[in-house]
């Protein structure tokens, strides 16, 4: 599904995020899969305009290994103009702040099922997957087909 | 953040390493790396990655972000004439991650933190009557008459920028210290202390920061140790919290009772120790030697703080933050610019997270910036 997602465009996760992905996977093997993906590329930078802005984003956001993954994507949005993938409103706001080009996975669900890769019923599923976890959508379980026809998202099929 | 090339990167490491007082191969198993590695990356031979980097900091009790940012004025000027191996070293990494934080939380929220842009610094006291003046002076900036008791110390200091932190450092380390900001102080008492100690100390860190002394650290307060500058602090910080005008007021008010009495009625008043309250009546030609042994000795009964309806009071207990710090951490995260993480440790995790306010729903129109 997260290929979908991409459509055409180059994935790159950071370090930081590859790290959170390996730890994640004891609990949550399908991570694995995105970690083997050959089309998303690991971002190793270690140069010093990456790593202090990792800094800046790690002084905002982190404690101990708490939030270093939005911490590299942050870094990676300054430094490389990457646009960013972040959900949460922190870091969203971290983002807008510096002038990072930022997205979410909801929008994206949304341009995959109208470039016809993903079906609703597809991202509904997903979307109510979301809401059971710690995730904020702008509509309750089971109001993702709803909300997306109302807010011409997607359309009517 | 200031630019650091790849060298300083890595003496800035190696000086918070061996200040956390770590070996390289030390410090290279905390972190899974070889000895070597960490060898070249402090001379600047090898890069180091931003996770490698985040995992050094975390062991080394620092922030990564410390690597990069010109660190305090007055924590380098007393870093560099005190060497790395100091005895103070424990609440100097404590000063100096306090330091850092209100300085960053400064940057997030000013208004909540209100620290003085223009220094409010005194001249130094060469004499007892120099040092009673700057305390009628202190009180005045304080906001409080030349009689009352000062009963919220910590909000008062606060006002003038002085942002008073505690915690319980142990038995066998400093009371206290001082660190001038670029905008106000920040001080860190022992709340190992006994309540009047720990508030004669504050009073006695007001001192330093009203001289505007860069950097200090105080041990033993009022035992008449240290320096004339030290001693003449002593007087003042007694001065401060035992106001000549007020100290006589209640004297003549309580003068029928006994000795004891009247000691344990003023020091609960003032909320002072005994020992400081003796000093203090001695000074003031209201008792004489002979007497000063008779209230040192005195201890304030559970009988008394019944009998006489006595307030028990509880500045700077445990870990304590001021008000004003407490405050703007809490806009900054409503404001969403730090995470939940972040604000309770910048909290010293004296909140928890139930503690924390709600965030605000979304808007309509931020809905719309969400999926645009």
């Amino acid at each position: 599904m997260l290929k979908f997602v991409a459509g055409d465009r180059a994935v790159v996760i950071p370090a930081s995020v590859e790290y959170e992905l390996n730890r994640q996977a004891h609990d949550v093997p399908a991570v694995l899969q995105v970690l083997g993906a050959d089309w998303i590329e690991v971002d190793r930078s270690d140069d010093l305009p990456f790593l202090m802005a990792f800094a800046k984003y790690e002084r905002r956001l982190a404690v101990g290994e708490q939030n270093r993954g939005e911490c590299g994507v942050l870094a990676l949005g300054r430094t490389r103009g990457f646009e960013a993938v972040l959900d949460d409103a922190v870091p969203r706001a971290v983002a807008k702040e510096d002038g990072i080009q930022v997205t979410a996975t909801l929008p994206l669900l949304c341009h995959a099922i109208r470039e016809g890769q993903l079906a609703v019923a597809t991202v509904e599923a997903l979307a109510d997957d979301l809401l059971s976890g710690d995730y904020y959508l702008p509509f309750a379980k089971g109001g993702f087909r709803q909300w997306a026809y109302e807010q011409g998202l997607i359309e009517y099929g | 953040m200031a630019d650091v090339d790849i060298q300083t990167l890595g003496e800035r490491l190696r000086v918070a390493r061996e200040r956390a007082g770590l070996k390289q191969g030390e410090l290279a198993t905390l972190v899974n790396l070889d000895r070597t590695a960490v060898n070249r990356i402090e001379t600047g031979i090898r890069k180091v990655t931003a996770l490698e980097l985040s995992d050094i900091a975390t062991a080394l009790g620092v922030r990564m972000s410390s690597f990069f940012e010109d660190p305090t004025p007055a924590l380098v000027s007393h870093r560099s004439s005190q060497g790395l191996d100091t005895a103070d070293s424990k609440i100097d990494r404590l000063l100096a991650g306090i330091a850092a934080d209100v300085e960053f939380v400064n940057e997030l929220a000013p208004d909540e933190l209100a620290l003085p842009g223009e220094a409010t610094q005194q001249p130094r006291p060469t004499s007892s009557s120099e040092a009673e003046d700057l305390a009628a002076t202190a009180r005045t900036m304080l906001g409080v008459d030349s009689a009352e008791p000062l009963c919220d110390l910590v909000d008062r200091v606060a006002s003038v920028g002085l942002l008073a932190f505690s915690t319980d450092l142990g038995v066998d380390t400093a009371d206290a210290g001082t660190i001038l900001l670029r905008q106000g102080g920040v001080c860190l008492m022992n709340s190992h202390n006994k309540v009047g100690r720990r508030r004669l100390a504050l009073a006695h860190e007001l001192g330093h920061y009203l001289v505007a002394d860069e950097y200090t650290v105080d041990w033993r307060v009022a035992d008449q140790r240290g320096g004339d500058l030290e001693s003449l602090l002593d007087r003042f910080a007694r001065s401060v919290l035992l106001p000549d005008a007020g100290v006589r007021a209640s004297w003549a008010q309580h003068e029928p009772r006994t000795l004891r009495e009247m000691a344990v009625l003023l020091a609960s008043r003032f909320r002072v120790d005994m020992a400081t309250l003796a000093r203090r009546l001695n000074e003031l030609g209201l008792i004489d030697r002979d007497d000063v042994a008779l209230v040192r000795g005195t201890t304030t009964t559970r009988a008394d703080i019944v009998e006489f309806g006595l307030y028990v009071p509880s500045d700077l207990e445990g870990t304590s933050l001021p008000v004003p710090y407490q405050k703007a951490v809490l806009r900054a995260f409503r404001d969403e610019r730090i995470s939940r993480e972040r604000a309770l440790e910048l909290l010293h995790n004296t909140f928890a997270e139930a503690d924390l306010p709600a965030l605000r729903p979304r808007r309509e129109d931020e809905i719309w910036t969400f999926v645009s």
